[in-house]
């Protein structure tokens, strides 16, 4: 008998003509390791909340360990068998206590302290944090935070976890150190359903389910959905599109040695063509001599005063020329938020000093209202801070600001909302709570740029969207970096950060390397940042030989170094 | 103010865990430190409320606490001490017959205005001290289990002692939240001119100002809020038969500190009906 059972479960959120489940029927048997993909708003957190009896099917069952899901009577039994671990780690912890947060789950079980005892050292023990048990959550990392969160799930002793997009928030080390842990619960033989928007995470399941608009779009292997995913409006990790581009049938789940190893194989058996393209990669771009931002020796720290003022920054040196685009990378926590705050004079340095556009942030002088709208900052999650009930009212905030008003104003308004594919005339009326995730994001970009600024600094720009809209939020970043525009953007991702003109990394509150991507990702690199390559940097390691002398950072580039050694790689 | 930091600013909501004698009381002692300075510091005559603000100070020291840190939260608080001080200083009381300290025109500062303005100070100043000493050396979790340890006989007769105790915890754990959320929103707002610590404007400018703030801050934290109850609900949790996981091994000498913070409370009303500043 499957673990899980749903039978053309259907479900629709209170207002919403569009079901955000329809009649989806699925079995998911005990110990299985599934992931579940789909752009936003495709159905799949609804789908993981009616298995644990957080939503009830309008229509349709839903059985979890042979128990009706949507009776009220059962939600504790429920629970008990199917544990959740969410997006943000800080919205899961109930205690401030690491320990006592694991307990928690059987603490409501009403189970006795002895066993709550016993099960809290297993869970801690099962994702390693025994070490941190009488430590604060807070001061955990947020991939700590995540496995403390599995420790809690775990607790429960259910024979199933479900996560909801657990890995979306957090860097590459944390991801890894999730995707660990999930392995090893795997192995223990606990059923796993892993909601992600990466189809390199969702590789490593056994079994890959797809959602578009509510139905069940897909259901196979991951080697199939490779296969599939374009007609999912579902894009490829890097590995298969590089895999793709260099006529390759992309693999699942792929390390770089071992697609590197096809590579060479198949061009041996290929006649060494013809094609004689020119080396990869655009010339690096000229840039002005003159700093658009100086950061001379700056410290900042959070809680200043308080005995865990811990600094944020300590000692940062960074130059950004004008007209630059320049990626901030680095761990969490390592000072990337900080840094573009000191940009934009919205946080000060107490020590040091920073020079934004040539003024000196901390002189009494500094005009700063003006200065922030010269260089805006677009913070985390900047959808979050939209306040006006209509979208076009929202995007005037900034231009009004400046003294804007009638025809004037409604051109910028219009000029903003035009450039991030939210047509003015079809949008400016719309409320901007109806938007979707990523309409949302760029129409809080637009606000930015109503303003027309002579530099932008984003704080993680494409966190948290689906494939699609993190494209069209790319597209727009790449807009405002040909047209002139001094650019400063935090990522997580390494493949965004090799597309700008400069890779500045931050480690431990300074700045530990700042160069062209190419010359960062292939010589400064230095493992102890806690960071990746982009796989097609580890892939031309891998191969060697003409690649590697071209230094590709992406697919295209990649392909073009094979063309242009002739079929040798 | 020019810095955009509100949680800077707070010294309430914010646990920095220690091995202090004081952070070792058990939460029910907390809770009874935390009511032996507040009521002084509320009620009692200014030489009381003197005394309950030095020893939450002392208090404070010994757990490792910089008076600063347990004051930083009234940072924001001076310019209405300052407009106080003003009204004060402006409008005369009747039948005050204390000598004029300062006098410009037809208004003056009294001694008794001067009196009233310090008092009203040392009480926010001692109140703030208090619950910054009580949240900084406590745990949420400890205030949970402190208050239903405090208010375990009322349950006995059906009073909901554990949901009131988690309806509190929740609300101190939301606090360095909100602020957060606030801080973040603000920066985005100011980004886009919104005239926020570039000390412009009067009071009305600045209250309309942070008109854009409401809205966003209250609706990310009803969103977390929310994210909080169904990640408990996943866990579990009704509210009912739940047992307890933490122990509070009871300190040495726990009866006698008991017994001196009731004694410095008793005192501090003394001093304040007796000593007549």
């Amino acid at each position: 008998m499957p673990l899980i059972e749903l039978e053309s479960a259907s479900f629709s959120y209170e207002g919403q003509d569009r079901p955000a489940l329809d009649r989806v029927s699925l079995a998911i048997g005990e110990g299985e390791y599934v992931a579940l993909v789909g752009p936003n708003g495709s159905g799949k957190s609804s789908l993981l909340r009616l298995m644990a009896g957080l939503r009830r099917p309008s229509s349709g069952s839903v059985r979890v360990a042979g128990l009706d899901a949507s009776a009220a009577a059962n939600a504790r039994a429920l629970r008990s068998v199917l544990g959740l671990v969410f997006q943000s780690p800080a919205d899961q912890i109930v205690s401030t206590v690491a320990e006592e947060d694991v307990a928690f789950g059987p603490e409501n079980l009403g189970l006795p302290r002895a066993e709550i005892g016993r099960r809290v050292d297993a869970a801690l023990a099962a994702v390693g944090l025994e070490a941190e048990r009488r430590r604060s959550p807070r001061f955990l990392s947020p991939g700590q935070q995540q496995r403390l969160a599995i420790a809690g799930a775990l607790a429960m002793e259910g024979r199933f976890i479900g996560f909801d997009e657990a890995t979306a928030m957090l860097d590459p080390a944390g991801r890894a150190s999730i995707l660990a842990a999930m392995d090893g619960l795997s192995a223990r033989g606990v059923g796993l359903l892993h909601v992600t928007h990466d189809l390199e995470e969702a590789a490593r399941a056994d079994r890959v389910l797809a959602l578009d608009r509510g139905r069940l779009a897909f259901d196979g292997s991951p080697a199939e959905l490779l296969r599939a995913a374009p007609g999912l409006g579902l894009s490829l990790p890097p590995s298969a599109a590089i895999a793709r581009a260099c006529g390759l049938e992309p693999e699942p789940g792929e390390g770089a040695a071992s697609l590197a190893g096809r590579i060479r194989r198949s061009m041996k058996s290929r006649n060494a063509s013809s094609s004689a393209a020119p080396a990869a990669g655009a010339a690096p771009r000229r840039l002005g001599p003159e700093p658009a931002f100086r950061v001379e020796e700056a410290s900042f720290s959070y809680l200043a005063g308080g005995a865990d003022g811990r600094p944020a920054l300590d000692g940062a040196t960074l130059s950004l020329p004008r007209g630059a685009s320049v990626a901030l990378v680095g761990r969490t926590g390592s000072g990337k938020s900080s840094l573009l705050q000191l940009l934009d004079a919205l946080a000060f340095p107490s020590a040091g000093r920073v020079l934004s556009l040539g003024v000196d942030t901390l002189s009494r002088e500094a005009d700063l209202r003006a200065l922030r709208t010269r260089a805006p900052l677009s913070i985390q999650r900047p959808e979050s801070a939209l306040f006006e009930f209509y979208a076009g009212d929202d995007v005037a905030y900034g231009p009004r600001n400046l003294g804007l008003a009638g025809k004037e104003l409604a051109a910028r308004v219009r000029a903003a909302m035009d450039s991030v594919g939210l047509p003015y005339e079809e949008f400016r009326d719309r409320p901007s709570r109806s938007l979707s995730g990523g309409e949302a994001r760029r129409l809080a970009l637009a606000g930015v740029l109503a303003l027309e600024p002579e530099a932008l600094l984003l704080d993680e720009p494409t966190s948290s969207l689906d494939p699609a809209a993190r494209e069209a939020v790319l597209a727009l970043v790449e807009t405002q970096r040909s047209s002139g525009r001094t650019l400063a953007f935090a990522t997580h991702s390494m493949e965004e950060a090799a597309s700008a003109d400069l890779v500045a990394v931050l480690a431990a509150g300074r700045v530990a390397a700042c160069a062209p991507p190419r010359e960062l990702f292939y010589e400064a690199y230095d493992e102890a940042w806690g960071l990746a390559r982009p796989y097609a940097c580890e892939l031309a390691l891998a191969l060697g030989g003409r690649v590697l002398e071209a230094r590709p950072l992406n697919a295209a580039e990649v392909a073009a170094a094979l063309r242009a050694g002739g079929g040798r790689a | 103010m020019r810095s955009l930091e509100f949680s800077r600013n707070l010294s309430i909501g914010q646990y920095l865990a220690g091995d202090s004698p004081v952070h070792r009381q058990r939460p029910a002692t907390k809770y009874l430190g935390l009511a032996c300075l507040a009521a002084p510091a509320l009620a009692a005559g200014p030489a009381g409320l003197a005394l309950a603000l030095a020893l939450a100070l002392a208090l404070g020291k010994a757990a490792g606490l910089r008076p600063g840190f347990l004051l930083r939260g009234l940072v924001p608080a001076l310019p209405f001490f300052a407009l106080t001080a003003i009204l004060q200083f402006l409008f005369g009381w009747p039948g005050d017959g204390s000598p004029r300290l300062l006098s410009l025109g037809p208004v003056a500062l009294t001694a008794f205005e001067l009196r009233l303005v310090l008092v009203a100070m040392g009480r926010c100043f001692a109140l703030v001290a208090a619950i910054g000493l009580f949240t900084s050396v406590s745990t949420e979790v400890e205030m949970a289990h402190g208050l239903e340890d405090v208010l375990a006989p009322a349950a006995r007769l059906g009073f909901p002692a554990h949901r009131l105790a988690l309806a509190a915890t929740t609300a101190f754990r939301f606090v360095p939240l909100v602020a957060g959320e606030l801080e973040a929103v603000v920066k985005a707002q100011a980004s886009r001119g919104g005239d926020f610590g570039t000390g412009r404007g009067g009071p009305i400018a600045k209250a309309r100002a942070y008109l854009p703030l409401f809205a966003p801050v209250t609706i990310r934290a009803l969103e977390r809020a929310e994210a909080l109850a169904e990640a408990m609900e996943a866990r579990c949790y009704t509210g009912e038969g739940r047992t307890r996981y933490a122990r509070y091994p009871r300190p040495r000498g726990e009866a006698a500190v008991r017994a001196a913070l009731l004694l410095s409370c008793a005192a501090a009303f003394a001093a304040g009906s007796l000593l007549r500043i």
